[in-house]
């Protein structure tokens, strides 16, 4: 028969143990079986405090093939390197939203992407690094080997200028982004809007950036990271 | 042709395994380092590697200490690289207070997670490793390649002083 002491021994070191003797001791003895349920209810918030609320999603996968940038002071930071590759979407952004009476950036941007369906595929295909140059190139930026690998971009009209479109994909799934050089905002603007998820964000002397996925399986804490991932990667040229 | 599409597959099975596992391994790595975006970073380091090296992983179910190993390696890593000053675990818990924060009805939770932070690392990352990872003694044991006896030595104290260190009764609790 086993003791009291060696049980709570035991008890303490696993209270999850399944030991029928355990078990056996417990109902034998009242004292134990108050004992159990005190450090049962310790157990309970010891599971929940370990479970802390961490933005997961902030980590984003990486694909092989990129190296990430570092820049963190504990460790490497900044080095996330999105996984991916860049689509080139290319959509005609619509005589619907152009003739409409002034839409919201957010809302102009998310009507722009209503024409790219193609844009949203998942790849793994880059985009060939002289087609993303000449896309980067009219808004006078390049962009460093942190932002991983870019499949597709593509050169889009959007309010009277053409802006470079991006589709990166993340571990959160294909992340459209626009460099909006033309647009300036005072604050970041989040949004979700006809299925689109994003934030617009702004960029000093270089007017803002959205950043959008589709659904809303992506929170938005997480797209402010993908965002602030892609601004660091950004080399501005002029 | 055919081997690309089974490559894609394969990749797309071991991505979806990534992020089903990450928000534990994010929390094993915080729980390491008491450091947010340290824990980050080392995700993030595990996560390549990870990928890199998949073709080792041949058992999916196996996959959880798996990448904990590769964790502890990047983990171990920052030693080798930085120099880690001494630092006041009063300055930790000040410094990841969003973290450990609780709702107001849970202060409760908030003074435990303090008290996870003051814990010694030797108490600390097994019981992180039983009651947050699910890991046996035995696989306890393996992961920190201690043995057995040690393992349950730890897992003891460990539990000991933190019930200790949150203020709880302890007038019953058995002596080592």
């Amino acid at each position: 028969m086993m003791d009291c002491a060696r049980y709570r021994r035991l008890i303490m070191i696993d209270p999850q143990d399944p030991d029928p003797s355990l078990r056996e001791h417990r109902e034998s003895c009242h004292g134990c079986n108050l004992y159990t349920e005190r450090l049962m209810r310790f157990e309970s918030r010891l599971d929940h405090a370990l479970r802390v609320s961490l933005p997961s999603d902030r980590v984003v996968w990486l694909s092989a093939k990129s190296r990430p940038a570092r820049h963190s002071p504990a460790y490497r930071r900044g080095w996330f390197a999105i996984a991916a590759s860049v689509l080139l979407a290319f959509v005609v952004a619509g005589a619907l939203w152009l003739s409409a009476p002034g839409p919201s950036l957010a809302a102009a941007v998310v009507g722009h992407m209503a024409g790219e369906p193609q844009a949203w595929r998942r790849t793994d295909v880059p985009v060939p690094t002289r087609a993303l140059q000449d896309v980067l190139r009219n808004s006078h930026l390049r962009l460093t080997d942190a932002t991983g690998v870019v499949s597709y971009a593509a050169s889009c009209p959007f309010r009277g200028y053409r802006v470079p479109h991006l589709v990166i994909q993340t571990a959160s799934g294909p992340v459209t982004v626009m460099v909006l050089v033309h647009e300036h905002v005072a604050k970041q603007v989040g949004f979700d809007e006809q299925g689109y998820r994003g934030v617009i964000v702004p960029v000093a002397k270089h007017g803002s950036l959205a950043v959008l996925t589709r659904g809303a399986d992506t929170d938005p804490k997480t797209i402010e990271y993908i965002a602030a991932r892609v601004l660091d990667s950004i080399v501005w040229t002029g | 042709m055919k081997d690309q599409v089974g490559g894609n597959q394969k990749r797309a099975r071991f991505q979806a395994l990534c992020q089903s596992l990450r928000p534990d391994l994010l929390r094993f790595a915080f729980w390491l380092s008491r450091d947010r975006a340290l824990a980050e970073d080392v995700v993030q380091e595990t996560l390549l590697r990870a990928w890199k090296a998949q073709d080792s992983l041949q058992d999916e179910a196996a996959a959880k200490p798996w990448f904990l190993t590769i964790i502890r390696r990047e983990y171990a890593r920052c030693f080798e690289r930085k120099r880690f000053v001494t630092v006041d675990v009063d300055d930790l818990v000040a410094r990841e207070e969003p973290t450990l924060a609780a709702a107001p009805e849970a202060q409760d939770l908030a003074e435990m997670r303090a008290a996870l932070f003051r814990l010694p690392d030797e108490y600390r990352e097994p019981l992180v490793l039983q009651v947050l990872m699910g890991f046996s003694t035995a696989e306890i044991a393996r992961e920190l390649d201690l043995s057995n006896a040690a393992v349950l030595t730890r897992l003891f104290r460990a539990r000991k002083q933190l019930r200790v260190l949150c203020g709880e009764d302890t007038s019953l609790d058995p002596q080592e």
